[in-house]
């Protein structure tokens, strides 16, 4: 390589490394849930949509339920009618400490989770 | 699989800045080649076969970085969501990056070929790389003017790619022109391009700013705002430098101006490429205007940058916690966490205690002491009158043993983590990178300043490793539990990193303009003032 070559490298390379660390912070934001973090809902089916701030991808994305003995079951996510909110129902709760945890594949390509905690009452 | 899921966020902004940097050289070089060499009036076989050898490497090495990209991504996306690799296959990210991948080899087997019949043929690939990118921007996740704000994002890109990008491709064709007249006409032709190139950019990054960051609080009170307006000011001072070269292309011939002119141009390419990765780092970011809570007030600006008494004092060691990273992931399984979605791997944060502020405060101030010391003796040193004040390097060196000492109390050699856990926390890895670079600093400029070596080559490493440092701090991310607090540490950082940027490239130039160039003496106080100016930033860093 030549020398005035090398110089030329040597300046993409070092600009190059002004992305070597990113930020952890997400892209899509959960804007809404129902049921809403750490709310009370009665159940035993309650119907779980979190709508976002981008259009989600939701054949590749996942909400599962974290029951109060820790056994954590897959949701099927239905079909919605909104680009950016993911729907399901979850069945059979009993009263105690639930949680839904979420991912989400954005249109862009970024992959985000989240989880939302709630409880179950007796109705 | 776990070591990836724990730097997925990391690897993501590195393919993402890896792939807009390579297809800026990429879209760059083939528009350069058919726009400005192959328009000219004169032809020059060495200049042609010189491009198309860039052109081929940069289009391989987009390839492999689309590769490595979609291959992180679907690993991730498999093993988190438990879905197939058929599944995987048709998501947004995928399509977008097998379109550019056969699109950048399909450029690099034409580039091979070198032959002129193909130089036309390159630009339908290098239109479906920029196709591919729109398909992964923020634009094509929007729930509002999706398909506008695609379009306005195809030209942001594609005016940068021929700006920045064509910008390298110049300058490594006027060293192999014939002749002075050769290389003169090139210059006014890329001149022109370059000119309506960033009247697009700019228009365009208008456009975008007003749709993602939507209002003046937004600029200043999230971290989003923040980048943009960081990416702002660069891109003035990129403009202030193609203006220099745009008045040295009108100046009469010359081999010093064209000299001046490729001096010039490699801060413009540096400073360029900065700018893109940046704009990379911005896609992890949600838009400013998307978040409607948890904004800095200007208020609260104001009262954490108000001037005040350096801390000098350190917390004793034992008023930290003992295992910080073991608090985050309590404090993430415990409950609520302070934002409301993470990256995949992404460990929960928790609001730093006062102790840990003071023990951040205290580094702070007393590196904003060190640089201060540097700068001010660069300037003695600038002077002429003091040639002890040339070794004013060697401060860097109780500079980096204080970094490696303090930074991250939490890891080896004072905390219970041992070294390899820094390879998970992107911000302790952060620091350890710093330490290395201001060791490397400390050596070869003391060894430049003293006279025991005079390569240029060497001279250049002091420059160099400043642009590096202050580029990796404008994606240094604080995990300080509150986003608020996150805004507000980016706010002090974010001009130290502007700052360093032009002390690195205003020493480089100093270096590297030719001798007759009136500007270098003015270049050579400017490196010495913006150091002052960081160690004056550092002493009134703030964290409550």
């Amino acid at each position: 390589m030549r020398p005035r070559q090398s110089v030329l490298l040597v300046i993409c390379l070092f600009a190059g490394t002004f992305f070597t660390a990113g930020r952890a912070v997400a892209h899509a934001i959960l804007l809404e849930s129902t049921p809403a973090a750490n709310s009370s809902v009665v159940g035993p089916d309650i119907p779980i949509k979190l709508r976002f701030n981008v259009r989600i991808d939701a054949t590749r994305s996942r909400i599962t339920l974290v029951r109060p003995d820790a056994s954590v079951q897959t949701l099927v996510i239905s079909k919605s009618t909104s680009a950016d909110i993911l729907a399901t129902q979850a069945q059979g709760l009993t009263p105690g400490e639930y949680r839904i945890r979420w991912q989400a594949l954005a249109s862009d390509g970024h992959i985000t989770r989240g989880e939302i905690p709630f409880q179950a009452a007796r109705p | 699989m776990a070591r990836l899921l724990q730097v997925f966020g990391f690897l993501s902004v590195l393919f993402r800045g890896a792939t807009l940097t390579f297809q800026s050289l990429t879209i760059g070089g083939i528009v350069f080649l058919n726009f400005v060499v192959r328009s000219s009036n004169l032809q020059s076989e060495t200049v042609n076969h010189a491009c198309l050898r860039w052109i081929r490497r940069a289009a391989i090495a987009l390839a492999l970085m689309q590769v490595a990209y979609i291959l992180a991504s679907a690993l991730i996306l498999m093993q988190s969501a438990d879905i197939t690799i058929g599944d995987v296959s048709g998501a947004n990210f995928v399509l977008a990056g097998v379109l550019a991948i056969v699109s950048a080899l399909t450029i690099a087997a034409l580039a091979g070929a070198q032959s002129p019949k193909i130089y036309a043929a390159m630009l339908l690939p290098a239109a479906l790389i920029l196709l591919s990118s729109v398909m992964t921007s923020h634009a094509m996740a929007r729930l509002e003017y999706r398909f506008p704000l695609a379009i306005v994002t195809a030209f942001h890109q594609g005016a940068t790619a021929v700006w920045i990008g064509g910008l390298l491709y110049l300058l490594i064709a006027i060293p192999r022109s014939p002749d002075n007249s050769f290389a003169r006409q090139m210059i006014a032709r890329f001149s022109k391009l370059a000119l309506i190139s960033v009247a697009v950019l700019a228009a365009a990054g208008f456009t975008l700013g007003f749709a993602y960051v939507g209002s003046l609080h937004a600029v200043y009170g999230t971290s989003y705002g923040i980048m943009v307006a960081t990416k702002t000011v660069l891109f003035g001072i990129l403009l202030l430098l193609g203006a220099l070269n745009f008045q040295i292309a009108g100046s009469p011939s010359g081999g010093s101006l064209i000299a001046c002119l490729k001096r010039f141009g490699e801060a413009e390419i540096g400073i360029g490429i900065s700018v893109i990765l940046t704009a990379a780092s911005l896609t992890s970011l949600p838009p400013a205007v998307d978040l409607i809570t948890d904004r800095v007030s200007a208020q609260e600006i104001a009262a954490r940058t108000a001037p005040h008494v350096p801390r000098l004092a350190s917390p004793p060691l034992r008023d930290l916690p003992e295992d910080i990273y073991a608090a985050q992931v309590k404090s993430f399984d415990a409950g609520p966490l302070s934002s409301a979605s993470f990256v995949p791997g992404q460990a929960g944060t928790r609001p730093n205690t006062p102790a840990e502020k003071s023990w951040s405060e205290y580094n702070h101030h007393w590196a904003g002491i060190v640089v201060l010391a540097i700068g001010l003796l660069s300037f003695l040193a600038q002077a002429r009158h003091f040639p002890w004040a040339r070794n004013w390097p060697l401060i860097f060196l109780g500079l980096a043993a204080f970094l490696f000492l303090r930074s991250d109390p939490e890891t080896w050699p004072l905390g219970p983590n041992g070294f390899w856990v820094t390879l998970q926390d992107p911000e302790v890895l952060l620091h350890r990178i710093f330490v290395v670079l201001v060791i490397a600093l400390a050596i070869f400029e003391w060894r430049v300043q003293t006279g025991r070596v005079a390569t240029e080559r060497a001279r250049l490493i002091f420059p160099a490793l400043v642009v590096v440092a202050s580029a990796l701090l404008l994606t240094h991310s604080h995990s300080l539990g509150n986003i608020k607090e996150e805004v507000l540490a980016e706010l002090s950082h974010a001009p130290i990193a502007v700052l360093g940027i032009v002390a690195g490239w205003s020493r480089w130039l100093e270096l590297r303009l030719p001798s007759q160039n009136k500007m270098r003496d003015r270049l050579a106080w400017l490196w010495p003032a913006c150091l002052v100016l960081i160690g004056l930033l550092l002493l009134n860093y703030r964290e409550m």
